[in-house]
């Protein structure tokens, strides 16, 4: 080895030798002992040309340098190329055999609902806390004042026969509340802001009916607003409101008088009927008028305000400077016109074939 | 009400087919619910609201017609011709109790009783009325036509020649119509006779009296009476009938000799019968049309709208209102306030005060005409903290996997557990199976919910509830809400493990995470005081702050026996005035230095208390213990019979600096000690 066409030679048949064992090299130990062959720092063999640089004629020694860190450049990427390939394929090898049956669906866990009558309740009152209504509990049992009498349905009102009502056994007398009502007057008594008064009462109530369309305890809310000006265009816009934003805007909102003892003059809101769509043809649901009840309303009567102001000692309500409106209905019903459901006692089955279904 | 059209067009020329008129009557609040028809008649079927006795008739619905549409209401037809001797020659009124009727008319009619002529059959069956004979379906159309309801008694069935309004005597006893005895109290009105009640008065007629083939001459009695005192004998005697839903409600109290007119007019069309002269009459105070004052401005005020006066006075002087000259008085006191004195019909007894005349002129206005608003609102509302609470653990139950579960309120007294308080009952329950108010969801709500769902093959519940239990007290009964959980069956089935069981630990991982996101207090457990329907091993009571706040456990044996179940349910029943918002969450600044962690098995009797161990590791670890937690337990195989392998995990780290290996062990140390001090053999330290 002395003249620079050997040495030449030699790297070229380094490149070929090279070039073959990588081809023939599958795993990363085949890799090393490749690198170890041509680039070992003791013996590889293209560290061991270098040696022999210096036995090279001086003119030719830089030619020849250039031809080795060529040779050697062309190793270390060749090298490269192959460990980054050959890591390439195992990755892919692993990946492939880690391949799972993604249909396969997820891991059991038991899941869980809300009920239809408190999403319902939950939907109506965020829409009333969105227009400045607070949520007002009352109680379940209370008593005739609360219930009629304030009302302006003082004993022997023909108006008590819609309400068959509930009473307890034993002192002081008190019944089941036969509608959420009762929250207009809790509310005014109870009122931190008066005259101003603006609450939502939602709860149960309780009535001797029992068939597919009543319960004998069932659910509704009461609306109060009393305030300085108020009206019954205010009731009418606040009530279509609600309507629509629980049922959307494409049902017609209908406001025709009717009577209630609590309010003068008293409103009965019907919405288009959401099963026919306003078709009427064969409707049970709206009984072919195109039209449902969903709501009873009305402004709020003077005599309650004496009611209470009675109640308070003092006028706080003064009939002849505030006016307010009231309005109320059952959350089943609405559930009911809203989930299609015909059966009132299905909500208290819990049957979770009728549960699952809120999920 | 049935209201055939063709009769409202006796005193209204309607121009519109019937269902125009069906929407137009709705909209002026005589809402109608249907429309039948019978070849060419139409009939409506019209929900009239209680207040609105005026409009319990054909004419009543005219006047609305008319006054809707701006048309003339045509009086109706009370001319005609008498004959025979004075009525009062053979009979005579009195009036015994003012209270009951204040007024008292009646009239001698001559009859030819016999079927009713087509054309009075034919209103009466549109009406929805049975034909019984000419002379009692005249009575009846005359009430359908213009609301007063009469009563012909057979002349010659009246002993003493006297028709007599006043109290029951105690153990009077009538016949009605309808064949049924029907004992009367002293607080009971009737029509007498000398000698004996003949009707009960208000509400229905009785036998003895009764028009029969052979009645040749009837006396046709129209009175006002005490709507009170009618509605509380209707109910005490289990009546209603058309005259008693009228009476009740309030008739007009000068309706009684116009009711008779028309039965005389309609008797002389019709050939049945013939009235004498003379119009018998008795009446205690006199009737005056109540007077009320309308202020104009009130009206926009109250609806928001500016009604014209002109139509406010065209509805009002139309429905029979008179508009007087207003109080120079009152109208100087309002300034500019136009002020009107308005005289109320006698058949609107329902119009008492000056909001009542504000929703005739609403009425009349169409409701969808008035603009509407939405009041501005001065405050933020917002839910109550207890609200908030209930809607936040309705959100993590729902969440955690339950389902939420409503029942009515009541049960049977006889399943409510004595350990859950003394019961309120219901006076008039529906049935004994719920005859009272419910003293707790679980027992048995929720079991019976579970025995239910096992029928039709779900045995795999998690179900929670909230709800109000009751309580009687000396203020009457008090209501707490409460929270109830119930888990039964296994942990879902799936392909990637097998199922187990439902237990104890399930339930009480949910009510940890409802503590620890709900509560202030840290709670704790004890088994004293567990209501007897759970497992005296497996159940507690928990305690908030030491007091009992509810109870977490498995189902009694017994208790699943009575309730049919297949699986072990897991119950539990937390007060929710012991949770509330947790709104005061706050950062802590966590260590940055590392931390150490040790893990020490030891053998222990399984009847220790792991809770108990591992504070006692806890105190004895020091402070440098972060954490001190069970995370092993294993009984079986390799371990001493009564013995329990328990492997703690102690993580030490320190706020401010790098804590040394010699004091980890240190502390590890003196927990050894105390363990072997205790009698736990200690296996093995780790990390393994």
């Amino acid at each position: 080895m002395s003249s620079l066409d050997d040495l030449k030679k030699k790297a070229h048949e380094l490149r070929e030798r090279l070039e073959g064992q990588l081809a023939s090299a599958s795993d990363p130990g085949g890799l090393q002992a490749v690198r170890d062959r041509f680039l070992g720092r003791k013996a590889g063999e293209v560290t061991a040309l270098f040696k022999d640089l210096g036995k090279l004629a001086a003119e030719s020694r830089k030619d020849a340098g250039e031809a080795l860190n060529a040779l050697k450049e062309f190793s270390e990427t060749k090298i490269g190329e192959a460990e980054a390939s050959l890591e390439r394929r195992l990755r892919e090898s692993r990946l492939s055999s880690e391949r799972i049956d993604v249909s396969l669906p997820g891991r059991a866990r038991a899941s869980g609902s809300k009920h239809p009558l408190t999403l319902v309740r939950e939907e109506v009152e965020d829409v009333f806390i969105g227009m400045g209504f607070d949520i007002f509990d009352g109680p379940e049992v209370d008593d005739d004042f609360h219930c009629f009498e304030a009302l302006n349905m003082p004993a022997d009102h023909p108006a008590r026969d819609m309400q068959d009502t509930f009473y307890l056994e034993g002192l002081p007398p008190r019944l089941l509340r036969t509608h959420t009502s009762t929250g207009q007057i809790r509310s005014m008594l109870a009122n931190e802001n008066p005259p101003g008064v603006r609450v939502l009462c939602p709860g149960r109530t309780f009535r001797r009916d029992d068939d597919i369309t009543h319960s004998p305890m069932f659910h509704q809310f009461e609306g109060l607003v009393v305030d300085r000006g108020i009206t019954l265009g205010d009731l009418m816009g606040t009530l279509e409101t609600f309507i629509h934003a629980v049922f959307g805007k494409e049902y017609p909102v209908r406001f025709r008088p009717s009577y209630f003892p609590y309010t003068e003059p008293s409103v009965e809101v019907d919405m288009g009927c959401s099963t026919c769509k306003g078709r009427k043809t064969g409707c049970r649901v709206c009984k072919q008028t195109g039209w449902v009840e969903i709501l009873g309303s009305g402004m709020v009567h003077p005599a309650v305000f004496e009611s209470v102001n009675g109640r308070l000692g003092k006028v706080v309500y003064d009939p002849n400077e505030v006016s307010g409106f009231a309005f109320g209905t059952g959350i089943e019903r609405i559930a009911m016109i809203k989930y299609g459901i015909s059966d009132i006692r299905l909500f208290y089955e819990s049957d979770v074939r009728f549960l699952e279904q809120f999920s | 009400m049935k209201i055939p059209v063709s009769w409202v067009k006796d005193f209204v020329d309607l121009k519109v087919d019937a269902q125009q008129l069906a929407d137009d009557l709705t909209s002026v609040g005589l809402a109608c619910d249907g429309i039948e028809r019978f070849g060419a008649e139409a009939v409506l079927d019209l929900d009239i609201t209680t207040n609105r006795v005026d409009a319990m008739n054909m004419y009543g619905v005219a006047r609305e017609a008319a006054t809707f549409y701006g048309l003339p209401l045509k009086p109706l037809d009370l001319k005609f011709p008498e004959s025979g001797a004075p009525s009062n020659e053979s009979l005579r009124v009195a009036i015994e109790a003012a209270d009951l009727c204040p007024r008292f008319a009646a009239r001698v009619f001559d009859v030819r009783v016999g079927p009713s002529p087509a054309w009075l059959k034919d209103r009466l069956e549109l009406a929805g009325q049975r034909s019984i004979n000419n002379i009692v379906d005249l009575s009846n159309y005359v009430m359908l036509e213009m609301g007063q309801p009469t009563h012909a008694f057979d002349l010659t069935k009246i002993r003493g020649g006297v028709l007599k309004a006043r109290m029951a005597n105690g153990g009077e006893v009538v016949k009605t119509l309808d064949e049924v005895d029907r004992p009367l109290t002293p607080t009971m009105g009737v029509v007498a006779d000398a000698e004996r009640a003949l009707a009960i008065a208000g509400i229905m007629g009785g036998a003895s009296s009764e028009i029969s083939l052979g009645t040749t001459t009837v006396a046709l009695e129209a009175a006002y009476w005490n709507p009170l005192l009618i509605r509380r004998t209707a109910k005490a005697l289990g009546m209603h009938t058309d005259a008693s839903h009228r009476f009740e409600r309030g008739a007009d109290p000068l309706a009684g000799p116009v009711s008779i007119a028309r039965f005389a007019n309609l008797a002389n069309w019709g050939a049945m019968g013939t009235a004498r002269p003379v119009l018998i009459q008795a009446q205690g105070a006199e009737t005056r049309a109540r007077r009320l004052t309308l202020n104009l401005g009130s009206v926009d005020a109250r609806l928001g709208a500016g009604i014209p006066a002109a139509e406010a006075r065209a509805t009002l002087t139309r429905l029979g209102f008179e508009i007087v000259e207003p109080d120079p008085g009152a109208s100087a006191h309002l300034g500019t306030a136009r002020m009107w004195d308005v005289l109320v019909p006698t058949w609107r007894g329902d119009c008492t005060r000056e909001v009542d005349l504000i929703e005739e002129v609403a009425r009349h206005h169409d409701l969808m005409k008035i603009a509407r608003t939405v009041p501005a609102s001065r405050r933020a509302a917002s839910l109550t903290p207890a609200q908030r609470t209930e809607r936040q653990v309705k959100a993590l139950l729902s969440g955690l996997g339950y389902r939420e579960a409503l029942h009515v309120n009541f049960v049977s007294s006889a399943k409510c557990d004595p350990s859950q308080g003394a019961i309120v009952k219901i006076a008039n329950p529906l049935s004994v199976d719920q005859d009272a108010l419910r003293t707790s969801l679980v027992m048995p709500g929720l079991l019976e919910a579970l025995e239910r769902n096992q029928r039709h093959g779900a045995r795999d519940i998690q179900f929670f509830e909230t709800g109000r239990t009751f309580r009687p007290s000396p203020d009457g009964p008090v209501e707490t809400p409460r929270l109830a959980l119930l888990i039964s069956g296994t942990t879902p089935r799936g392909w990637a493990g097998k199922p187990r069981a439902v237990d104890f630990f399930d339930l009480k991982r949910t009510v940890e995470e409802v503590f620890a996101r709900h509560s202030i207090a840290a709670f704790s457990l004890s088994r004293e005081g567990v209501p007897p329907f759970l497992h005296p091993g497996r159940s507690v009571l928990i305690r908030l702050d030491g007091k009992a706040c509810g109870y977490l456990g498995e189902a009694h044996p017994d208790t699943i026996e009575a309730f049919s179940l297949k699986d072990r349910p897991v119950v539990g029943e937390i007060s929710l005035d012991a949770l509330s918002v947790r709104d005061a969450l706050s950062f802590n600044a966590f260590s940055r230095f590392p931390e150490v962690v040790r893990d020490l098995s030891i053998l222990a009797p399984v009847t220790e208390s792991a809770a108990e161990i591992t504070a006692l590791a806890r105190e004895q670890a020091g402070p440098a213990a972060r954490r001190v937690e069970l995370i092993d337990r294993f009984e079986g195989a390799g371990v001493p019979a009564g013995q329990v392998s328990l492997t703690l995990s102690f993580l030490f780290q320190d706020e401010t600096r790098t804590l040394s290996s010699e004091e980890v062990e240190r502390s590890m140390e003196a927990v050894r000690a105390s363990f072997s001090r205790a009698g736990y053999s200690v296996r093995g330290v780790g990390p393994l």
